[in-house]
C-alpha cells in the first residue's frame, strides 16, 4: 500500500472510477504526474474528472485559474486543491 | 466567380475576433496576415499548430497568400507530424514557442502591428488547395483530403444559409473543438470569418470556461462544440447566458441530451453530419428528427451498394463511412458505422490501420483493438488485447504515443497469453467481445 491520506484515496477512486482506468486506485503515486507521462491522462479526461468533481463536492474548475495546471499535477495536488475549494 | 476574398463584409473597425485581452479588428488581422505572409519561408506546404483561433487563422491565410497549403494533421504525435512534414515538403511549422517540434524549425508570429487597410481584400482563387486535412489511411499512413478554398466557401455559405447565420442575431462563434480539425476549421474558422461575426480565439474545456467565453463576446452566440461538451455543461450548475444556438458535431448527439441542452441553454440545437473527407455534409435538429438534411449543393448519389456525397467542389464523389438508408424526399438516416471505422472524440481510424501500428511494435507478437459498445453523449475509449512476453504495459503505450493520435491510445491495455483466433487466424468480433468481458469483470474483483 503506498502512503496515502484517507481523502487521497477518495480522489484516486473518484479518478479510476470517473475514467474507467484498470488501475488500482491504492497503486497510483501521490506526488506521480497524472496527465501525459503517468497515468497519460487527456483532455477529455480532464472534462470528465471536472465534471466528477463538480458532481461530487461542487467545485467547478475553470482553466483561467493560475492554479489550475498545478492543481491537477498529480493526486496529491488535486485532492488538496478539491478540499480547499469544496462546497459539499 | 472564380475568386472570393479573404474574409466576409467588415469594415476596417470592425471586430472580427476576441483574444484572450480583448477584441482584434478586420484591420488588424489583414495588416498581421500580409506582415506574416511577407515573411514566411519559400515552402510548399506548412505545418499550422497554433493553439489560439486567432493566431492560427493568421497563418492559415497567410499560407493562402504565399499559395502555401496548410496541413492539418489528426494526430500531433511527434512521429506523424515528423511524417506528414517529410512526405508533403512542409519545411517548417508555426507553432507556439512552448511546443516546439523535435526536428521542424518553428516560425512565430510577428509581434502586433499598427492595422492598415486595403483598397480591395485579397481574393483567393476557388480552385486553390489551401488546406490537407489528414484521416488515418488504410495504408498505415495518412491520408490527405485536399480542401479547395472553393470547398471551404461554399460549406460556410451553406451552413449560413441553412442557420441564418448572418451577423444579425448571432453575432459571435465560440467553440470548443480544436480548429486544425475538418469540423473546427470549418464551423469555428470559416463560418464567422466569411459572415463578419467575431471569432472567439480561445478554447474553452470546462463549463466555467465555456460561461466565461459566452459572455465575453458581443451579442449572442453560436457555440460549435460536441456532445461530450455538452453533457458537462449541462451538468455543471453554472448559469450561461442567452445564445443564438448551439451547433453540435463530432459524434452522435442523444434525443435526451439535445432536449436537456434546449432547455438549459434556451436555444436550439443544430447538429451537423460531416467528415473529413467530404467536410460538413447534413444537418437535424436533434429534438426533431433522426433524419439529416443535406446541406444546399450537397447531391447523394450510388455507386454500387454504397451511396455517395457528391458536390461541386469535390472532385470525384465521397463514399460515407456510415451505413445510411437514404429517403425519397433526399434525407437520410445514419444506420451504423461501416465495419472497420471506429470514431473517438471525432477522430476516425480504421481498426486495421491501428492493428497493424500495434503489431509493428517490437516485441508484441500478436495484438488486437477493439471498440467497446458505444455509450451515449460521453466518449468511449478503446481497449487492446496484446500478447507480448517480456514487455510492461509502459513500454506498449509508450511506443504507441508516438505512432498513433493519443485518442486512440487503449484503455485499458490487456496482456493476454494468446488471442482467441479461429482456424483460419480471424479475429471474431463476438470472441473478442467475450474476452473484453472476462477481462473487465476480472478487473473490478481485483480492485475489490
Amino acid at each position: 500500500m503506498s502512503d496515502l491520506s484517507i481523502f487521497e484515496q477518495e480522489i484516486a477512486k473518484l479518478i479510476v472510477q470517473a475514467l474507467k482506468l484498470k488501475v488500482d486506485p491504492s497503486a497510483i503515486e501521490p506526488e506521480a504526474a497524472l496527465f501525459n507521462e503517468g497515468l497519460g491522462l487527456d483532455s477529455i479526461d480532464a472534462l470528465e474528472l471536472a465534471l466528477a468533481i463538480s458532481q461530487t463536492y461542487g467545485y467547478q474548475l475553470k482553466s483561467s485559474d493560475p492554479d489550475i495546471k498545478a492543481n491537477f499535477s498529480s493526486l496529491r495536488a488535486l485532492s488538496r486543491a478539491i478540499e480547499k475549494h469544496r462546497t459539499k | 466567380m472564380v475568386d472570393a476574398p479573404l474574409i466576409g463584409p467588415y469594415q476596417p473597425d470592425d471586430r472580427l475576433a476576441w483574444e484572450i485581452d480583448g477584441p482584434r479588428t478586420a484591420g488588424q488581422l489583414l495588416s498581421e496576415v500580409v506582415r506574416l505572409a511577407d515573411s514566411l519561408p519559400e515552402c510548399p506546404t506548412v505545418l499550422n499548430l497554433l493553439s489560439s483561433r486567432y493566431e492560427f487563422l493568421i497563418g492559415f491565410f497567410a499560407a493562402v497568400l504565399r499559395r502555401q497549403v496548410t496541413l492539418l494533421p489528426q494526430s500531433h504525435a511527434s512521429d506523424t507530424l515528423r511524417q506528414i512534414a517529410k512526405e508533403y515538403g512542409a519545411r517548417y511549422c508555426l507553432t507556439n514557442p512552448e511546443h516546439p517540434i523535435d526536428g521542424i524549425p518553428c516560425v512565430g508570429l510577428p509581434p502586433p502591428s499598427p492595422s492598415q487597410w486595403f483598397e480591395k481584400v485579397p481574393s483567393i482563387p476557388l480552385s486553390q488547395v489551401v488546406a490537407i486535412a489528414f484521416t488515418s489511411g488504410s495504408t498505415g499512413t495518412p491520408t490527405p483530403n485536399r480542401k479547395t478554398w472553393g470547398a471551404l466557401i461554399s460549406v460556410a455559405q451553406a451552413t449560413a444559409i441553412r442557420f441564418g447565420v448572418n451577423g444579425g442575431d448571432s453575432r459571435s462563434v465560440v467553440a470548443t473543438v480544436p480548429h486544425q480539425h475538418m469540423f473546427g476549421l470549418e464551423a469555428s474558422v470559416m463560418l464567422p470569418i466569411q459572415q463578419g461575426l467575431v471569432m472567439h480565439a480561445g478554447r474553452p474545456l470546462f463549463p466555467e470556461d465555456v460561461r466565461t467565453a459566452l459572455e465575453a463576446v458581443p451579442g449572442k452566440a453560436v457555440l460549435v462544440t460536441t456532445p461530450f461538451h455538452l453533457r458537462a455543461c449541462v451538468a455543471a450548475p453554472v448559469k450561461l447566458p442567452p445564445m443564438g444556438m448551439i451547433l453540435s458535431a463530432t459524434a452522435p448527439l442523444s434525443r435526451e441530451l439535445a432536449r436537456q441542452v434546449e432547455l438549459k441553454f434556451r436555444a436550439p440545437v443544430q447538429e451537423i453530419f460531416g467528415f473529413a473527407e467530404a467536410g460538413s455534409v447534413a444537418s437535424r435538429r436533434t429534438v426533431e428528427t433522426d433524419d439529416w438534411l443535406p446541406l444546399d449543393g450537397i447531391m447523394l448519389g450510388q455507386e454500387g451498394p454504397d451511396w455517395t456525397i457528391r458536390a461541386k467542389y469535390l472532385p470525384y464523389p465521397v463514399r460515407f463511412p456510415d451505413r445510411v438508408s437514404v429517403h425519397d424526399d433526399g434525407t437520410f438516416r445514419v444506420l451504423g458505422r461501416a465495419e472497420d471505422q471506429v470514431a473517438v472524440a471525432g477522430h476516425r481510424a480504421s481498426l486495421g490501420d491501428l492493428n497493424r501500428t500495434l503489431l509493428e511494435i517490437e516485441g508484441v507478437s500478436d495484438g488486437a483493438f477493439f471498440t467497446p459498445d458505444a455509450q451515449e453523449d460521453s466518449v468511449t475509449r478503446l481497449m487492446a488485447f496484446v500478447v507480448a512476453p517480456g514487455k510492461t504495459e509502459q513500454d506498449i503505450q509508450q511506443a504507441l504515443r508516438t505512432r498513433i493520435d493519443p485518442v486512440f491510445l487503449p484503455r485499458p491495455l490487456v496482456f493476454v497469453p494468446r488471442l482467441p483466433r479461429n482456424e483460419t487466424g480471424k479475429l471474431p468480433r463476438e470472441a473478442l467481445r467475450d474476452l473484453a468481458e472476462r477481462c473487465m469483470r476480472r478487473g473490478t474483483r481485483d480492485d475489490a
